[in-house]
């Protein structure tokens, strides 16, 4: 297993590499200067050009490409050409407040997926089970957007329990987590569903069943571990693609988080920090599947890496 | 309560008359699901108002227009109401189901098939060819979408086509690693292992016995995508690529209605609405499919 | 509905604000500040934060007319060459070192700098020679006469930066701002907010009037109106036009709106078929209903361009809106040989929803007399690319153009200049159109070199009007500024130009 880990570990540099070289060819194949978008609509083409050099896009590709690769080599992965700040400062300060919305996001959603799941699945075609798919498919068909918008006219404007924007306190992760995990609840809830349906049906519960254990036990010892699997996957999905930060969310809840940095950025063409960004969301999806990879093993110990 | 618990009872009793081809067994077994016959008309006449929209829509989704009636709420003349620029929604609903359907269908119908040869084939061989595949679809997820539709534009053009490509890339990752987690399993269980030493194929292992082990979490994973996919070709035709304006789309109305659904509630509500039924629908469905395929749920 | 019924409750309960400290009010702004150096931007509403820190030797009010900041007064030579200027006495820097003759000429001359590549460079480049006459005098040399430079003085972007500071931080100096403006910088957090603390040795007795100053970004529209309604802002701008009749029947609320410079206008591309025959481009303009236009997409918060520069900017010449006539429309289409219409396509400069609804609210009109058009709202760097840079203004893809320009000098050449002479064709500037008439350009190069104020405007009414007649564009609305404060809150107001004047911030107890 340890020997697994290193090597995967050790497996990371060349794809991230990889992600390096692709995302630096595709940045600079997108449409746009962007000095002229430093530059603003007032700019004429001396001012232009005069950004241009300021900000070292008039060197050729090739030249812009290595200094790129050394640096990165040296750790140096640039300066931001928006707001002229390093861009490990500008990703730094947003890591945190997207990685805690996406845990606080991810606890509920889980949680709340997982029991809705497996009670639908225990109550197969009743009522629960119906109630429990309404709820899910309302939470993947009605857009982020307009939910966050109805969650703070209701409890910020009309109700004034909880704040609009920012991330001083908990009260401020309330209306965001909740609007952010929302697909998260419904894709786990349909998954643990799903896949419980499936166990239920095995010859070893029938077997523990038979053994006259209690319908509890059977649930919790014998299915649980054996409808993991996807689940698990599903899990790990989710939480690579929330840690990318949500535009949509941050943007209502003015949120502080990688996902509003990622729009501006694109907008902007702000290279080095798009660059930055994909080579982080990368490491990040790999080290996720890495974690999902070995939980695997544990869940099933036949899997076994070598 | 759970009527798993009677099926060993239950499956001695079942005996058949006739022959039984695996239609109509099928169809025998999906009949009996009264919901799920439900969810499939609900399916079949949504696609056929689509289909007939130009027909039957009460006005002209893209040239009509009213200006003295914005944003009002339904009434008999309008039934669902007006949008912000003086259209009727009921016929936007009605005609934008032709390319939501049809693209969110594809798109994720294409993406899963992909998706899902390739995550059986990373999880049933392992070794270099699962990490590579596994290390592509790493490099995918961690793609932006925004940067990926700019990217498809810029290389591709925009047009409809373009938009079932981008979406399709979107969702092949997701079900790889969903399949291949599941084969990882399915090809450790005991009848795999049996029917290999009865000497079976590679082929014939994974198609007659790993791949139906997978189908319930494709359904769903497909049936779910269907909703964000819907909602994606928005934010796709928002970067200039598939239906622009004026014509009609769910996710497209949706994102025009952002300005007003605050002050007019009814312009987001009837897209969403259409979106959801549609998903539901196609959830239901896809559960009341997964239950008729499974020999294990084989009760009277 | 069920919305507003919420909204209702909220003002029936009337216990959200969460205590905000008497006297630091909180100002919404719909960007981000990208720098707070005010020679390195060229985006409005980060000069409106920048002037809380930093004053120039003139200003513009509310009303855009030049007033004396730092300087007291000037004298200009019958050359139009020679600018000097007499400098307030006393004022101090917040690093407490005197601002005087050669902090003026200091500023100037790092803008002048090509090394320090600025992004205001070209507002200045024509001077030649800055002297300091004495501390309180400077003389400022032109390499031509100019007859805006006042004006371009009075943009917020010529602020006095300390010139101590200057030498600090060099470059970080957009960390750092240090000026003579009635608040000190305290911190800058990107990701939240810019805040500015009461200096004390503010040179105007009795301001600022409070103790701090929060401006912070937050981009939604509907998050701004709900900060406003919750307490948690004191004033935000801009606002969704669409809620404007909601929070205006909030009691704890002012909305004002206010005519602006900035105007929307539809650019033809006139070196392209078909809109190289004037009968289509008058067509264009007799098609589109303005009056519906800004009933549709601006909500009413917009008024029908009277010609070709809005009416708030110096030497406007307002002249009438082209009527709504599809019946003419269809008939000039005709005989310019498009009976049955023909097919293009319309790109807007900007993906707001405002925008989207502009589009697609000509688009409707246009399909009524038969041109068949195709909408894309361009992304930032689509618009630079495709727009632009387009580098051959015979290939130049862009056809129709919905865009908005406000004149950043508040007068009337750098409302024309960039956007309708020849040598402002892309990629130089932004004359969309690809319009050029000799004798348009001649006049706005005389009057740019002219001093005389009647002259002046004798020559870009000339201008205007012969614009008008050629109709690159079809000018379709006058924007308004829609902004709102918490009933406590004064002294604020959105300029016409859409700078925000917060020297006089007030927070009633």
């Amino acid at each position: 297993m340890l020997t697994f880990f290193l090597k995967r570990l050790l497996g990371l540099l060349p794809t991230l590499a990889i992600v390096a070289v692709l995302v630096f060819l595709f940045v600079h194949m997108l449409p746009g200067d962007p000095a002229r978008l430093a530059a603003g609509q007032d700019a004429d083409q001396q001012t232009v050009e005069l950004v241009r050099a300021e900000l070292g896009l008039d060197r050729s590709l090739p030249e812009q490409f290595g200094r790129y690769f050394l640096n990165m080599a040296r750790g140096d992965v640039g300066v931001s050409i928006r707001t002229r700040r390093p861009v490990a400062t500008e990703i730094g300060e947003r890591f945190m407040p997207t990685l805690l919305l996406t845990l606080t996001s991810m606890a509920w959603a889980v949680a709340f997926g997982l029991v809705i799941g497996i009670v639908s699945a225990v109550y197969r075609n009743e009522w629960p089970d119906r109630l429990g798919m309404t709820l899910a498919v309302s939470g993947i068909s009605f857009p982020a957007f307009a939910l966050g918008m109805l969650l703070m006219q209701i409890f910020s404007v009309g109700l004034g329990w909880l704040p609009t924007v920012g991330a001083g306190s908990w009260k401020h992760y309330i209306l965001p987590s909740l609007t952010l995990g929302a697909a998260v609840a419904a894709v786990m809830a349909r998954f643990t569903r799903a896949s419980f349906v499936e166990v239920l049906g095995e010859d070893f519960v029938r077997t523990a069943r038979a053994k006259g254990l209690k319908e509890r036990v059977v649930i919790a010892k014998h299915c649980l571990r054996n409808a993991l699997i996807p689940v698990v996957t599903m899990m790990g999905l989710q939480f690579g693609f929330l840690l990318g930060g949500s535009i949509v969310v941050e943007a209502v809840f003015n949120w502080p988080g990688v996902g509003r940095l990622l729009v501006d950025s694109v907008n902007q063409r702000d290279y080095p920090v798009i660059q930055a960004l994909v080579l982080m969301f990368s490491l990040e999806f790999i080290l996720i599947n890495l974690v999902v990879d070995l939980l695997y093993g544990l869940i099933n110990p036949t899997i076994r890496y070598k | 309560m759970s009527e798993t618990a009677l099926t060993a009872t239950a499956a001695v009793a079942s005996v058949p008359s006739g022959v039984r081809t695996p239609w109509s067994e099928f169809w025998r077994k999906f009949r009996r699901q009264h919901v799920a016959v439900l969810a499939l008309a609900f399916v079949v006449v949504l696609v056929a108002l689509a289909i007939l929209a130009p027909w039957i829509a009460p006005y002209d989704a893209e040239n009509f227009f009213d200006y003295d009636r914005i944003n009002e709420g339904p009434s008999f003349a309008h039934w669902l109401g007006v949008d912000p620029l003086g259209r009727d929604i009921l016929s936007r609903i009605l005609l934008g189901g032709r390319i939501s359907l049809a693209t969110g269908f594809l798109s994720v119908a294409i993406g899963g098939l992909v998706g899902t040869v390739l995550g059986l084939l990373a999880g049933y061989y392992e070794g270099w060819w699962d990490r590579i595949v596994m290390r592509l679809s790493d490099v995918l997820f961690a793609f932006p979408g925004i940067l990926l539709a700019l990217g498809v534009v810029a290389i591709l053009g925009s047009s409809l086509v373009n938009v079932v490509v981008a979406v399709s890339v979107f969702s092949v990752p997701a079900f790889a690693r969903l399949v291949r987690g599941n084969t990882l399993v399915l090809k450790r269980a005991t009848y795999v292992e049996a029917a290999r030493s009865i000497g079976a194929s590679d082929r014939t292992i994974l198609l007659r016995h790993i791949l139906p082990g997978t189908v319930s979490s494709i359904v769903v994973y497909f049936t779910m995508r269907l909703g964000t996919s819907i909602i994606t070709a928005a934010s796709l035709s928002f970067l200039g690529m598939g239906a622009q304006p004026p014509t009609p789309e769910w996710g497209a109305m949706l994102n025009d209605a952002r300005a007003d659904m605050v002050s007019s509630p009814h312009v987001a509500i009837f897209p969403s609405l259409a979106i959801f039924l549609t998903v539901l629908a196609f959830n239901l469905l896809g559960d009341g499919l997964r239950d008729a395929l499974d020999p294990k749920l084989d009760r009277a | 509905m069920i919305l507003r019924s919420l909204l209702a409750t909220g003002l029936f309960c009337g216990l959200i604000a969460p205590a905000l400290a008497a006297g630091d009010p909180i100002l919404v702004l719909g960007n981000q500040p990208e720098t707070l150096d005010p020679y390195n931007t060229n985006t409005t509403l980060t000069t409106a934060v920048t002037k809380s820190f930093y004053e120039g030797l003139f200003e513009f009010d509310k009303d855009l007319k030049v007033q004396n900041v730092l300087a007291e007064s000037y004298e200009v030579s019958t050359d139009g060459l020679t600018y000097t200027f007499k400098l307030r006495e006393g004022v101090k820097f917040h690093d407490g070192t005197p601002f005087d003759g050669n902090a003026v000429k200091a500023n100037l001359e790092r803008v002048l700098n090509p090394e320090n590549r600025l992004a205001r460079y070209n507002q200045f480049n024509r001077i030649r020679t800055i002297e300091v006459v004495s501390p309180v005098s400077v003389r400022i040399t032109l390499k031509e006469p100019f007859g805006p430079f006042i004006n371009s003085l009075a943009h917020a972007s010529a602020a006095m930066i300390s010139p101590a500071a200057l030498q600090k931080w060099g470059k970080d100096i957009a960390f750092h701002p240090v000026g003579t403006g009635p608040f000190t910088f305290v911190e800058w957090k990107q990701t939240d907010s810019v805040k500015g603390a009461k200096f004390a040795g503010y040179w105007q007795a009795g301001l600022p009037k409070v103790d701090s100053i929060t401006w912070k970004p937050v981009p939604e529209n509907g998050t701004r109106a709900a900060m406003l309604q919750t307490g948690e802002a004191d004033f935000a701008f801009p606002l969704p036009y669409e809620q404007a009749k909601a929070l205006g029947e909030n009691k704890k609320l002012k909305v004002i709106a206010q005519d602006s410079i900035i105007g929307r206008y539809l650019s033809m591309n006139m070196l392209q078929k078909p809109f190289d025959d004037p009968r289509v481009r008058q067509a264009i303009n007799y098609a589109i209903n303005k009056e519906a236009l800004a009933k549709v997409a601006f909500s009413g918060y917009a008024t029908p361009a009277k010609g070709i520069v809005p009416a708030g900017v110096l030497y406007a010449h307002p002249m009438n809106a082209w009527p709504y006539d599809p019946a003419k429309a269809r008939q000039l289409l005709k005989e310019a040989g498009y009976a049955n219409g023909f097919e293009t396509t319309l790109w807007s400069a900007y993906t707001t929803s405002t925008a989207q609804k502009a589009i697609q609210f000509v688009q409707q009109q246009l399909a009524q007399v038969g041109i068949k058009v195709q909408t894309q709202a361009l992304e930032p760097g689509q618009r630079v690319e495709w727009v632009q840079t387009a580098p051959d203004p015979k290939t130049a893809r862009v056809r129709l153009y919905y865009a908005g320009w406000s004149s950043s000098t508040g007068e009337a050449d750098w409302a024309l200049r960039p956007l309708l002479s020849t040598e402002a064709w892309p990629p130089k500037l932004n004359n969309t159109a690809y319009y050029s008439n000799p004798e348009v350009d001649a006049l706005i190069a005389k009057a740019l070199v002219t001093t005389s104020d009647a002259e002046k405007a004798d020559l870009y009414a000339k201008a205007q009007e012969q614009i008008m007649k050629d109709a690159p564009w079809a000018p379709l609305v006058v924007e308004q500024n829609l902004y709102a404060t918490s009933s406590r809150l004064s002294g604020v107001v959105v300029m016409p130009d859409g700078n925000i004047d917060s020297r006089q911030v007030a927070v009633a107890p």
